[in-house]
């Protein structure tokens, strides 16, 4: 069995910290190592490089993208599947210029882009805890396949060089200390641009469009800049701070999906400064506005009983013609309450003045119905069931359709095959044609560029004879 | 005619404790069919029939029997299913569909008392049972770790190991209780299979006080859940599935068992091993039917025993108003009683019982009582809020001595597919009246610790049922005085067992489900070995070759 043999490392390091007397250095590595930890979780490694079940930082988990899926890969210390053999130089060059050990290029969907603001300092503490303070794994998940053109790895060379900004985070002497540290986590370190910047059709982040909203798989990432109506520029920072604290801001929206995610395990560990430096940036990125928002999202409907007039009527047996209120009063009522208005003390959330509800895009308030909410915090955990096995995509769109025009935006409609859609992991994306596409069109430019100046040239020698 | 069934093991019944034997069996690899005799119910459909329904009070109302496979209905009017021989009515109350009667319950999953088991032992009562408290230990805490258990450690059931969970919220009334009882009386938290935080995807309680007749949320263990635990496991099921008739051999093993489906038409199904899963009535009941020129007593029947030691735990109780606003309704149904009463050196005079607390809303019965007594108006309003906000009831929970001549027997009449009923032969006999006059003092102690006011007892010699349906098909060493052995297995068939409440051979004073449950994961591993255990035996086999 290699098992001890694999714990050598971490061993040798806690011998060497409870060997040598107390000292300055002990308590140094000890402290660096506990930094590499926390950033690690502000970093949120874990959401794509564990597997559902699977042993921490030993990859495998599939992230699904528009141009196909990506394996997380296995990031613990391990010599032969992980990244034990790693320098620091390389581990500095994988994080901010993706750029692996083998020179091979990383997609971005591992967000180097982001992590590219890292300071050096903060890559050494994440340095030191990939390699002392995780468990090596020695199970190698299977390689990514995407199809031609994006197996050409180095295709993202090319990339890097129109999309990537290499340099760290400089502080804003202009901005306070919170501010900055709130900007160099959301932009780097916890990378919500990932998500929340919308992409352009190179799945690269359209930097003047900053956390403006963006797709995560079917899942809608919200607009989270300072815009009243389409943002979060009517919540307080405590409201933000509740947010990626509790999972919700009461009164406002919950955390559901990725998002949810994110807070079990990594925002809801942070630092209570940081989550404050968060907020404290969060408010000032520029607005963005979709002119769909008539009013804040979290603005809409009101208490309302939809099922007090369906007392006394018989229950149709062909539950398909069941209607909205109906199938509302036996899904929904129970918790949220018959008029919508959640519990007492907002742990079951009231369903109008709810983002759920309240925005033009309904892809969230479906995939909720569909998968539920399941996160778990220190004591306990949010538990919404989820309804895939139980409603018909006819159903979903009724009983969505009765929450956004009762308690949410009037406007937002679902359709059954929208709902089906969903259900099958969202529309197919056209991004591999496109690609291919657009490869066609680059060999023809080249062509045409090589023929023309060809031409150019003939011409130019014949007219240099004349 | 559809392809004949065949499985390793075949389970007759989908209750939880059918269904979750199964659910082990199956995931040992095994074929396992289970026969349903009712039908498939959505959850949503009868939460939406109970917010729909005018009679809250009804735990029966949004589960209406099924022509094939009716189940006793009383309410509006008793619809003569399970016939009454008297002396005493034994009006149980129990569902044939898909996941069986724990579809309404109050989700108490209490284990025994160590003493229960040997109370002819102890105190010269009623029979001992054929293991220990100890050999049932491993097999609770498994059940209460399938079943999602919360609960206090201070009831008298002693454990090795924690709950899963720790008790749910206390309402405000029953701290009330807590806090004004003691320390005459203990009020501890009920051991209940309800969530107290998520729990093995299902959420916490939410306090809709519907537990009976559902609990929406799912925050209770249902048997709904044990089934779809054993069809993910690989077990399939067949609904509507009547079965009348279990088919012996020569040798008197079980051969195959016959069923009707709805249209009457008849089906076979065989099988390696079949458990018997279908109630302490109708399981009774379906031995009795298989009569045959070999066993013209019935099945599994040489003792002539099945169908007797018929138990239940009757209740007598008493109402009145607190002289404070406790607002019962707020939380679950049942969520703390008084345990110190459930063993002692007096259970060779009277039985033991427990004492427990209502937390069902009042105000549909205040709203009753108050039209009744032709209350209306302004009157009716205050009436109707000061009585409900301080109306609270106490009530206990009495053993019953196993006693043959309380019988479960066929009937005369048949049901519509021209099966003969099930008939109750019962009586209460002194030594639980005994317990019941006992018990008043400790009522009138706790309404004058409460302040109470406007004592209502219950009616003198009335008992109310608590479908606590032990006995009919007892375990023990004896094959001439009792069904099954120790490890469910019947005396007479080598590959019948019996998994049900039915095999207890006493009753004791708490809720029966956990252990129905703990025996019958302790039968699927007599039958069939864990993997786990097994792939260690051979783990070990294999090092010691190598060595």
């Amino acid at each position: 069995m290699n098992a001890p043999i694999r714990c050598i490392p971490l061993l040798a390091l806690i011998g060497l910290l409870v060997a040598t007397p107390a000292s300055a250095a002990d308590n140094t590595d000890a402290a660096l190592l506990q930094r590499g930890q926390y950033l690690a979780t502000a970093g949120d490694c874990v959401a794509c490089h564990t597997a559902p079940g699977g042993k921490p930082y030993a990859g495998g988990l599939t992230v699904p993208t528009p141009i196909g899926n990506i394996i997380a890969t296995n990031i613990t210390p391990s010599t032969t599947a992980g990244i034990g053999h790693y320098t620091e130089q390389q581990f500095r060059d994988t994080l901010r210029r993706g750029i692996r050990a083998d020179g091979r290029r990383l997609y971005p969907a591992m967000p180097y882009t982001s992590y590219a603001q890292l300071t050096d300092d903060d890559v050494h503490a994440l340095y030191a805890y990939f390699m002392h303070g995780v468990a090596p794994v020695d199970s190698k998940p299977a390689p990514t396949r995407l199809p031609f053109p994006f197996n050409i790895r180095l295709s993202m060379a090319a990339w890097n060089l129109l999309f990537l900004d290499s340099k760290p985070f400089t502080p804003d002497p202009a901005k306070g200390a919170a501010w900055n540290r709130g900007a160099y986590l959301v932009r780097g370190l916890a990378h919500c641009s990932t998500c929340h910047t919308p992409r352009n059709l190179l799945m690269a982040e359209q930097s003047s469009r900053e956390l403006a909203g963006g797709m995560v798989g079917s899942w809608s990432a919200p607009n989270i800049t300072s815009d009243a109506n389409s943002g979060i520029g009517g919540w307080s920072e405590q409201d933000l701070v509740d947010y990626l604290r509790l999972g919700h801001a009461r009164g406002r929206a919950q955390a559901a999906g990725p998002m949810a995610e994110a807070v079990e395990h990594s925002l809801q560990h942070l630092e209570p400064a940081d989550l404050q430096a968060i907020a404290t940036y969060l408010k000032t990125v520029p607005a963005q506005h979709d002119p769909a928002d008539t009013r804040p999202v979290d603005n809409w409907g009101v208490a309302f009983d939809g099922i007090a007039d369906q007392r006394g009527t018989a229950l149709p047996d062909d539950g398909e013609q069941w209607s909205g209120a109906q199938l509302y009063d036996a899904h929904c009522a129970s918790c949220h309450q018959a008029s919508g208005e959640g519990s007492f003390d907002g742990g079951l959330p009231p369903l109008f003045h709810n983002t759920a509800t309240g925005r033009a895009d309904t892809a969230n308030l479906v995939l909720v119905i569909l998968d539920g909410i399941r996160w778990q915090t220190g004591d306990s955990g949010v538990r919404m069931p989820g309804f895939a096995h139980a409603l018909s995509d006819h159903q979903v769109a009724n009983l969505a359709n009765y929450l956004t025009l009762h308690y949410g935006n009037p406007a937002a409609r679902i359709t059954a095959t929208q709902v089906a859609n969903l259900r099958a992991g969202g529309a197919p994306s056209h991004l591999v044609a496109l690609a291919r596409l657009a490869m066609v069109v680059v060999v023809v430019l080249i062509l045409a560029i090589i023929v023309l100046w060809r031409r150019r040239k003939r011409r130019r020698t014949s007219s240099g004879r004349a | 005619m559809p392809a004949q069934l065949s499985a390793d093991i075949v389970v007759i019944g989908s209750g939880i404790v059918g269904a979750l034997a199964a659910r082990r069996l199956a995931q040992q690899g095994a074929s396992v069919l289970i026969l349903e005799a009712g039908p498939r119910l959505e959850s949503a459909r009868i939460v939406a029939a109970f917010r729909n329904s005018p009679l809250k009070g009804n735990w029966m109302a949004p589960y209406p029997p099924s022509p094939w496979a009716p189940h006793p209905i009383y309410v509006p009017k008793d619809n003569g299913y399970l016939k009454q021989a008297g002396p005493y009515p034994y009006p149980a109350e129990y569902i044939r569909a898909v996941g069986g009667t724990t579809w309404h319950w109050a989700a108490q999953a209490w284990r025994l008392v160590p003493n229960d088991v040997r109370i002819k032992s102890l105190y010269g009562v009623g029979v001992d049972w054929p293991l220990t408290y100890e050999e049932l230990d491993p097999w609770y805490q498994e059940a209460e770790e399938i079943l999602g258990v919360a609960g206090a450690d201070n009831t008298g059931s002693p454990r090795q190991h924690p709950f899963p969970m720790e008790p749910v919220a206390e309402p405000w009334s029953m701290r009330r209780f807590r806090e004004r009882l003691a320390p005459a009386y203990p009020v501890v938290a009920n051991t209940v299979a309800r969530n107290s935080r998520g729990y093995d995807g299902r959420p916490a309680c939410v306090g809709n006080n519907s537990c009976q007749p559902i609990c929406p949320v799912n925050a209770q263990y249902l048997g709904i859940n044990a089934v779809e635990a054993a069809e993910a496991a690989g077990a399939k099921l067949v609904p509507n599935a009547v079965v009348y008739r279990i088919e012996h051999d020569a040798k008197g093993r079980i051969a195959a068992l016959h069923y009707y489906a709805p249209d009457k038409s008849e089906h076979r199904v065989t099988g390696k091993t079949f458990i018997l899963a279908a109630n302490g009535i109708e399981s009774p009941k379906l031995l009795l039917l298989s009569a045959s020129s070999k066993y013209p007593n019935g099945l599994a029947n040489s003792s002539g025993m099945v169908g007797r030691h018929l138990m239940d735990h009757p209740s007598t109780s008493l109402t009145f108003y607190a002289d404070e606003e406790l607002w019962l309704g707020r939380g679950p149904q049942s969520p703390s009683s008084i345990n110190t009463l459930r063993d002692g050196a007096f259970r060779s005079q009277h039985a033991p019982y427990r004492l427990d607390f209502t937390n069902i809303s009042q105000v549909y019965g205040v709203t009753n009582d108050l039209i009744k007594e032709g209350v209306y108006g302004a009157e009716f309003e205050k009436q109707l809020r000061w009585r409900a906000a301080r109306q609270v009831n106490v009530k206990n929970v009495l053993e019953v001595l196993p006693n043959p001549d309380n019988r479960i027997a066929l009937s005369a009449e048949k049901d519509a597919m021209g099966i003969p009923k099930p008939e109750a032969h019962y009586a209460i006999d002194d030594y639980t009246r005994r317990a019941a006059e006992v018990s008043k003092a400790d009522f009138a102690r706790i309404a004058e610790l409460m302040g109470g006011t406007g004592l209502r007892y219950s009616a003198e010699g009335q008992f109310a049922n608590n479908q606590h349906i032990t006995g009919t098909m007892s375990m023990g060493n004896d094959p001439a005085s009792s069904v099954v052995d120790a490890f469910g297995r019947t005396h007479d068939h080598e590959n019948l067992f019996v998994c049900s409440t039915g095999v207890m051979p006493t009753a004791a004073t708490m809720n029966s489900t956990l252990t129905a449950v703990a025996l019958a994961l302790r039968t699927a591993e007599h039958i069939l070995p864990a993997k786990q255990a097994r792939a260690a035996t051979a783990h070990a086999g294999r090092e010691a070759d190598l060595a």
